[in-house]
């Protein structure tokens, strides 16, 4: 049985895994609450946007230089991704789209790996991010804690785009009924793409904010991919909220199962999705039925 | 039937062929094997996903227990007979199935891609860790036997393959047989119109678990032999990778097509492993092959075999409908004067004479704040045509889902000739007698005219669930009589073999009176039926109903008040979720709160 | 021709019952007619070895999370192959005669194993099936290599396995026609441990970070076993799943406990990504990293200044070239070509390339049961190597090798930019190697 400060210190690692992988969610269950579409490309976009830190940051050697530089990046990949590629399957069934996202992250690990080799790449974490925090009993690096702070704010401002602003209003409205939406004149296929763009912009930005922490990767994706799926169902898919909590659920049931056997974090994870999905299929704050 | 057996035929030629012409193209007898083992775990899943439409992603479960168990009863000598540990093995993805799909079938979309993927996932962590005592770990059992016959083995290599191709054969033939069965039928009903697949009174999660589980039988032998022709069973069997290839090569080949898994597997496998081989490609085969597979996604909607049988049936597609007329003209659509009698009616559970064929007693259907129905009770007497009316918003609509049990009321209850229908649910509500017609079509548009009634047929011929994999789904004299009489009786019998989304608005209507009709209902449920008619087939369509209603107690929503009082011995009037009136047409038009409340307001706009 | 008696090597009597057999073919090299014997037809022998060339199949990860090992590995290969190709200066400084081996050329196909031992079996198997395959060899993964060696026994081609560091390759999956040249997970930490043993000191407690599968756990055992004589103790010991990315809450544990000894089993991308997370969690502040087995890029990707003063142990480092004359041609010529001094996934393959064609002249034939016979009986004739006099072991075809232990430098005394490791040892591989049978081996027939 763990101590008392190792369980404590576990839950406090699992509030801070669980921001990580809300933010790693948060591009997924967007693109699916909006256009419905599950994006299987979501880990090669994540893995993208830790190359565009590393590239920056090889150059520049400035941390917010490469969030700049690596979301632009990441909006344009976003927008090139939807033009060519996703409008053509709005209106094709589920598998589909799963399948060409599924093909269009072969593409994108390859072609990374073609560029920069299998080798993992070194992105330095930031001067400001550097050394230990000690809360009480509990040492904590010191990026990670402050990432806590910095993907909060993140997470907020993304609700407040989705939420509050005309686009999101738009966005919310097409969930809905996207012909009565275009009948009112409004161009619904431009708010699609800005919310595929703003899906993959997150996607990219997690993979900077990671870059630091993990090995940068051509396959360093893959994980990603499947634990945000875990977590969007743990939440409800499509439920942006459901992004958040489902997070920080995810990362408690890893750290505190670690607490206990590591082994067996992973499969515990699997099992609480199992039961959910038995006793409450649509998560926690979904709706079954709309996807 | 002689043109029915030319697939098999056909497929038997290929496999007999493959290993004269394939091997020179870059093929070996070992990729042949692969190809027929990713053929065999695609039948199965063909089945799931391509029939029934349930999408999986975690056919790898059943797969690697399919293969473990019969490895892990092989090489540790528990059993001797590769044959009899290929059975055990296969029984046990198929036992595994049966769990998992008991879990999973309830869930639709993503919601059942997700659980079965974590179920795979999970499956792969127990041969990885717990159980890697048994399946050893990552390393996977070497040293499977090859199977022998009469005391020969069977080596890899040539004698490997056939082996294989008879097992595939033998697969592909049953998977056929099931797919034309009346089985089958229900799993294309299902993946069309889940809903009115269960309106009907098939039981849909029956079906959906069997096929499930059938499934997981094809993965398990699947697995089984790839451990037994490569004498090594690999724990990335298990792998999600697994399951994700079998889904991109059934789509690259053909979804619902039965090879089209065959025909992925040849072609992913070959450009792999020959892509690589090409200077200059070396590890960028997979970049290639990606953009290869994007651009068939992009390009072939229903992958290369689908696209060939589709400019096939279009062609045979267009031969048919150009010998019926189009549009049936504004006369033709004339229904017959006297309606066939069907066949096949529900048995009547008459416990009292003088019991009402429906009544409600204070029902009630509340969401949240709204109360889309409050406290309505009325009886349907048997043998009548009763009419429910009431402006849009009165409640009528969630009234009749209730009297069939398809949404649950929150107060009150429902008898069918005295029994307590109420929480049964439209299943069995169908099965004891209830058909009923949607106020929206809710039609299986990819499938023809007679295919629709016979899904409706077939449930009053079956019952709620039967495994009956081996006929044919057309082999069942009562239900092609009634699938007639139905299809007489809705004049669209000229259109048999027509699929639905190609009929004229106003046939749909009628076909879908007609499923209604075909489960050989008791007591018929019509919601709407004029909605959307033109004048003409108004008149005819009136003339259906008063057919129909010679014949059995029928409950009628409509609009058109000129057909409600012609039709009609008695009618109910809701208003606002309440009842307002109930009773014959002439004390309805006396009634001066119908009038108040509704007619006065709503009368003058509907069309006369 | 294995009863299960517990015999393990081919002995004359059993080249004898062949007929005329490979003993034939061993006369008649001399005489110039290395093929023309009469033994029976054998996996791909002779269709395979008719004509100008043989054909050698190739498998490697070139995608997948250790695709950088398998590059590494797939360049010594090329490497190896091109020198025995052109018959120069390097091929005969190993003894090898005249161009090609026993005069032909050889052909390779490299085909992408994807980390998964099922397509590595099917990549081989298309060599041998099409190609006909005279030998296969490599991976970067024990789970393929049982694989890989299963397919071998059962085709009777020759398998030259690795790199594959797990017990169970020479082990209870070992076979009659698989030979592994890196050392076992058991021989590696017997020569680190009473290293490490003796530079911390007694009675020092442990953390292990364990990747969730075999290896993981045998390197786990093995490290224990031969640190317990020093007193040494598990403090905590970390499981993680294969698919781990974040080790926040594993190493948490770790941080947690007081250990001084930080003993991080994971491989690859995962050593990369374990080792710098730890780092974060001042793990590395704490407890003195050891690396059982250091992964061919871990230096590099992780920067001298984490690896600084981490001891460990790797199949072969391009500082043996101080030591042996091959290791020098090797590092010399890889450098020129691919413009950076090989690892040891790449050194796994070159050597084993050269090896194998050693043991072909040496048995005068390509007949299988005849270069076998070679290679087991190595022992009273070692082959020179980049790693000075090697042989297999014929009880379990293990090679003894020296297994090179090293110590990470500090950043300000590297000399170029591959130099990470100072040498602390060079244990002889008799010294380390488990006594026969240990591990379950029990080899299958030749014929």
């Amino acid at each position: 049985m763990p101590s008392a400060p190792l369980l404590l210190s576990q839950a406090f690692n699992g509030l801070a895994l669980g921001t990580l992988l809300a933010l790693v969610s948060s591009g997924l269950t967007i693109i699916l609450g909006t256009l419905g579409v599950l994006n299987f490309a979501h880990g090669a976009l994540f893995m993208l946007g830790a190359y565009a830190m590393y590239v920056v940051i090889a150059h520049t050697g400035s941390f917010l230089l490469g969030i700049l530089v690596g979301a632009m990046f990441m909006l344009v990949v976003g927008v090139l991704l939807e033009r060519i590629l996703i409008r053509l399957f709005y209106n094709r069934p589920h598998e589909d789209q799963i399948l060409v996202t599924f093909g269009a992250s072969i593409v994108i690990v390859e072609a990374v790996r073609a560029v920069f080799g299998g080798n993992s790449q070194h992105v330095p974490t930031p001067g400001w991010g550097e050394g230990i925090a000690r809360i009480g009993f509990l040492f904590y690096p010191l990026y990670r804690l402050e990432l806590i702070g910095i993907i909060a704010a993140l997470l907020l401002l993304l609700y407040l785009i989705l939420y509050r602003t005309s686009i999101g209003l738009v966005v919310r409205a097409g969930i809905e009924d996207a012909r009565m939406v275009g009948i009112l004149g409004i161009n619904v296929q431009r708010a699609f793409l800005l919310v595929f763009a703003i899906g993959v912009v997150a996607a990219g930005v997690s993979g900077m904010l990671y870059a630091p922490i993990v090995s940068v990767q051509p396959d360093m994706g893959g994980n990603f991919l499947v634990e945000a799926f875990v977590v969007i169902v743990i939440g409800g898919l499509g439920s942006y909220p459901g992004a958040v909590v489902g997070g920080l659920i995810a990362g408690e049931i890893i750290s505190i199962t670690s607490a206990f056997d590591s082994a067996y974090s992973d499969v515990m994870l699997y099992a609480v999705m199992a039961l959910l999905l038995v006793l409450r299929p649509q998560g926690l704050f979904g709706s079954e039925g709309r996807v | 039937m002689r043109a029915r057996f030319w697939p098999e035929l056909a497929m038997a030629a290929v496999l007999l062929a493959a290993p004269l012409i394939l091997p020179d193209l870059g093929f070996s007898f070992d990729l042949l094997q692969r190809i027929l083992d990713w053929g065999l775990i695609g039948l199965g899943f063909d089945l799931l996903f391509g029939a029934t439409g349930l999408l999986s992603f975690g056919q790898a479960a059943f797969y690697g227990t399919g293969g473990f168990v019969a490895a892990y009863l092989l090489v540790s000598h528990a059993m001797s007979s590769v044959a009899l540990a290929l059975l055990v093995g296969t029984l046990a993805a198929g036992l595994f199935g049966l769990v998992v799909g008991w879990l999973a079938v309830r869930r639709i979309g993503i919601y059942f891609a997700m659980i079965t993927l974590a179920f795979g996932e999970m499956a792969y962590f127990l041969e990885n860790s717990p159980l890697a005592r048994f399946t050893g770990g990552e390393n996977g059992l070497p040293g499977v036997p090859v199977p022998q016959l009469g005391g020969l083995k069977i080596t890899p290599g040539l004698p490997m393959y056939w082996m294989l191709a008879l097992l595939f054969f033998v697969g592909f033939v049953l998977a056929r047989r099931i797919l034309h069965s009346p089985f089958g039928a229900v799993l294309r009903a299902i993946k069309e119109n889940t809903a009115r697949a269960g309106m009907t009174g098939h039981s849909v999660p029956a079906y959906k678990l069997a096929v499930f589980v059938i499934a997981a039988l094809y993965a398990g032998l699947a697995g089984g032999l790839l451990g037994v022709f490569q004498s090594y069973m690999p724990p990335d069997a298990f792998a999600l990778d697994t399951s994700g290839q079998l889904v991109v090569q059934t789509v690259i080949g053909g979804v619902g097509t039965l090879v089209g898994p065959l025909v992925g597997a040849t072609l992913w496998l070959w450009l792999r492993d020959n892509l690589q081989q090409v200077p200059l490609v070396g590890a960028l085969w997979k970049l290639i092959l990606g953009l290869i597979f994007v651009v068939l996604v992009v390009v072939l909607k229903r992958g290369i075999a689908g696209e060939i049988r589709w400019i096939f049936s279009r062609r045979r597609r267009a031969a048919t409908e150009a010998g019926v007329p189009e549009e049936a003209g504004e006369d033709a659509a004339a229904m017959p004067v006297a309606a066939p009698e069907l066949p096949l009616r529900a048995t009547l559970a008459v416990t009292r004479e003088d019991a009402p064929a429906l009544r409600a007693i204070g029902v009630s259907k509340f969401y949240g704040g709204l109360h889309a129905v409050e406290d309505v009770s009325f009886d349907v007497r048997t043998g009548s045509i009763h009419a429910v009316i009431g402006p849009n918003g009165a409640g009528k609509s969630t009234l009749f889902k209730m009297l069939k049990d398809e949404v649950s009321p929150t107060m009150g209850e429902v008898l069918l000739f005295g029994h307590r229908i109420t929480g049964l649910g439209p299943t069995r509500t169908a099965q004891l007698g209830i058909g009923k017609s949607n106020q929206l079509n809710q039609l299986f548009l990819d499938l023809t005219v007679a295919e629709n009634l016979r899904i409706a047929a077939l449930a009053r011929a079956r019952g709620t669930f039967r495994t009956d994999l081996w006929r044919a789904a057309d082999s069942i004299p009562a239900v092609e009589r009634q699938v007639a009489a139905a299809m007489e009786t809705v004049g669209l019998t000229h259109r048999a073999g027509v699929p639905v989304h190609v009929l004229p608005y106003g046939e749909k209507r009628r076909l879908e009176i007609g499923i209604a009709l075909a489960i050989g209902p008791n007591v018929l449920l019509l919601d709407e039926p004029l909605a959307g008619m033109s004048p003409a087939e108004r008149v005819s369509t009136r003339a259906l109903i008063r057919e129909i209603g010679r014949s059995r107690t029928l409950l009628i929503v409509e609009h058109d008040m000129d057909a409600i009082f012609e039709l009609a011995e008695r009618i109910t009037v809701l208003y606002e979720g309440r009842l307002l009136a109930d009773g014959t047409p002439e004390e309805i038009q006396r009634n001066q709160a119908v009038q108040d409340a509704y007619l006065g307001g709503l009368h003058e706009h509907e069309p006369a | 021709m294995d009863d299960g008696s517990g015999r393990t090597a081919l002995d004359r009597r059993q080249l004898l019952q062949l007929g005329l057999g490979a003993a034939g073919g061993l006369t008649l090299a001399g005489l110039g007619a290395p093929e023309a014997f009469a033994a029976k037809p054998l996996g791909t022998w002779p269709a395979g070895t008719k004509g100008k060339s043989v054909f050698v199949g190739v498998t490697t990860p070139l995608t997948g999370a250790y695709s950088a090992d398998g590059k590494d590995h797939e360049l010594g290969y090329e490497l190896a192959f091109a020198e025995i190709n052109a018959g120069g200066k390097n091929a005969h400084a190993w003894g090898l005669k005249g161009k090609g081996v026993l005069g032909k050329h050889v052909r390779y196909g490299i085909a992408d194993s994807e980390l998964k031992p099922n397509v590595g079996v099917q990549a081989q198997t298309q060599f041998i099936q099409r190609e006909k395959a005279i030998m296969i060899t490599g991976c970067v993964s024990s789970a393929t290599a049982v694989a890989l060696e299963e397919l071998a026994q059962r085709e009777h081609v020759l398998n030259m396995v690795g790199a594959s560091g797990a017990n169970e390759t020479t082990g209870k999956d070992c076979q009659r026609y698989g030979f592994r040249s890196q050392p076992s997970a058991y021989m590696a930490c017997k020569a680190l441990g009473p290293i490490v043993g003796k530079h911390y000191g007694r009675n020092k407690k442990v953390a292990y970070l364990v990747p969730d599968y075999n290896y993981g756990h045998s390197v786990h055992q093995a490290f224990a076993e031969f640190t317990k004589p020093y007193g040494w103790t598990e403090a905590s010991k970390q499981v993680v799943p294969l698919s781990a990315s974040d080790y926040s809450s594993a190493l948490l544990n770790i941080a947690n406990s007081d250990a001084d000894i930080f003993v991080n089993i994971e491989f690859a991308a995962a050593a990369v990504n374990s080792t710098k997370q730890a780092e974060q969690f001042g793990v590395l502040k704490k407890m003195k990293l050891v690396v059982p087995n250091i992964s061919s890029f871990q230096a590099r990707d992780l920067g001298a200044k984490l690896m600084e003063g981490v001891y460990g142990t790797l199949d072969w480092w391009w500082i043996l070239e101080d030591k042996f004359p091959l290791s020098k041609n090797f590092v010399t010529a890889f450098e020129a070509k691919n413009h950076y001094r090989p690892s040891w996934g790449a050194h796994i393959g070159y050597l084993q390339t050269y090896v194998w064609a050693l043991a072909v002249e040496r048995a005068g034939t390509f007949y299988p049961p005849a270069v076998i016979k070679a290679l087991e009986a190595s022992k009273a004739k070692p082959f020179e190597t980049t790693l000075g006099k090697v042989w297999y072991r014929a009880e379990d075809h293990q090679m003894v090798r020296p297994v090179p232990v090293v110590l990470g430098k500090a950043p300000g005394a590297m000399k170029n930019k591959d130099d990470y490791f100072d040498l602390v040892d060079l244990v002889p591989g008799e010294d380390v190697i488990n006594p026969p049978g240990l591990m379950g081996c029990k080899l299958g027939p030749a014929v």
